[in-house]
């Protein structure tokens, strides 16, 4: 689902820290993944001492959605957070473990070269990033800045509490 | 040389109460065939994710046991994830069942593994040991962890089990019930 306009933008890191809380605020407890620059608000927020969620760094985002299907499958909630270069690495655990075993994840993914005009290897990744998810079904909602809490109502809309595989896009540094 | 099923069924009469994650292959479908219980969760794929899934498992309930079981391919194939299992202390046992082929696949050799216990000690795990028989095995104290276990086996001598019967669905709903979790595909919406 694309906003319907991002002009209005948000500052980046007050719209980390209204994502940040309505996850919380939902239940998910646990939060993992790989940094990317336009994610840098959120992984700073969890980063900080004070974070009411737990964070756990990894090495890879198939590890980061390893350890986030073993939290899921076991009655946690996580969250999963990459930049869209990592979901290459995360489709044979999206596809040989979350959607046949039907233990979903909510996934934020940032949006490098989403408009290609960014560095040249985000390209091909950002040309088919969308098209990509709807190969494998995975429902996604790019994040508004100007009104995240829509973004994030949208995306656990589709995560239906645990029934779905979705995906929150931030195109926009957050 | 230790045979992968008796390696297994050492490791299950040890570890009684682990919530057990098995890697895909010929592991998942040995231990299937030798004990099957609710407290297993065995993988059909993501080959790499044993370790991974099963600290997630580990985090979400601290008070328990986890024990994986990753053959000598799956332990290549994601030796990043160690560090990361150590930041966390978690409760759990990595067992690297070592017979140097991917034999699922035809027993084609596996990359070179190095020394597991020696990059499991490097990464943080609070203990790692190699052994080659039953006794060794029992004779471990795998009270720190995370501990790595590598069990060096013999190729496999005997034929494939069968394959795991149940659903990877039905797989996931039974884990849940006894670890008395939500299931959100029986459940209204939240």
């Amino acid at each position: 689902m694309l906003p319907e306009s991002s002009s209005a933008a948000g500052s980046g890191s007050k719209v980390a820290e209204t994502v940040l809380n309505a996850l919380v605020k939902r239940g998910h407890s646990h939060f993992t993944g790989v940094p990317c620059s336009l994610l840098k608000g959120l992984f700073r927020l969890l980063e900080d001492p004070g974070c009411p969620a737990a964070y756990i760094p990894a090495p890879r985002e198939d590890s980061a959605l390893g350890v986030a299907s073993g939290l899921a499958l076991a009655g946690a909630r996580p969250v999963a957070l990459m930049q869209n270069s990592g979901l290459g690495y995360s489709l044979n655990v999206l596809t040989s473990f979350n959607l046949i075993y039907d233990v979903h994840l909510p996934i934020v993914v940032s949006w490098r070269g989403h408009d290609g005009n960014d560095a040249v290897e985000h390209d091909v990744i950002g040309r088919e990033l969308t098209r990509l998810l709807d190969v494998f079904g995975i429902p996604w909602t790019v994040l508004d800045n100007a009104r995240p809490e829509d973004g994030v109502e949208a995306f656990l809309k589709q995560y239906d509490s645990g029934r779905s595989t979705a995906v929150l896009i931030v195109r926009e540094g957050i | 040389m230790l045979d992968i099923r008796d390696a297994l069924a050492a490791l299950l009469d040890r570890e009684p109460d682990a919530l057990t994650v098995s890697t895909c292959g010929f592991i998942t479908r040995d231990l299937y065939n030798l004990r099957d219980r609710a407290e297993h969760f065995y993988l059909v794929g993501s080959m790499g994710m044993a370790a991974p899934i099963g600290l997630g498992i580990a985090l979400a309930h601290p008070g328990r046991r986890v024990l994986v079981l990753d053959g000598d391919g799956s332990f290549a194939m994601n030796p990043g994830c160690l560090p990361m299992i150590a930041e966390h202390r978690p409760n759990l046992v990595h067992a690297v069942l070592d017979n140097g082929a991917h034999e699922s696949t035809g027993g084609q050799r596996t990359v070179a593994l190095g020394d597991p216990a020696a990059t499991a000690l490097a990464a943080g795990y609070a203990a790692a040991h190699t052994v080659d028989d039953l006794d060794e095995l029992a004779a471990l104290d795998l009270t720190g962890t995370p501990a790595l276990v590598r069990i060096r086996c013999a190729p496999r001598s005997h034929p494939a089990g069968q394959r795991v019967r149940q659903t990877p669905q039905q797989l996931v709903e039974r884990f849940r019930t006894r670890l008395g979790v939500p299931q959100p595909h029986l459940e209204g919406a939240v």
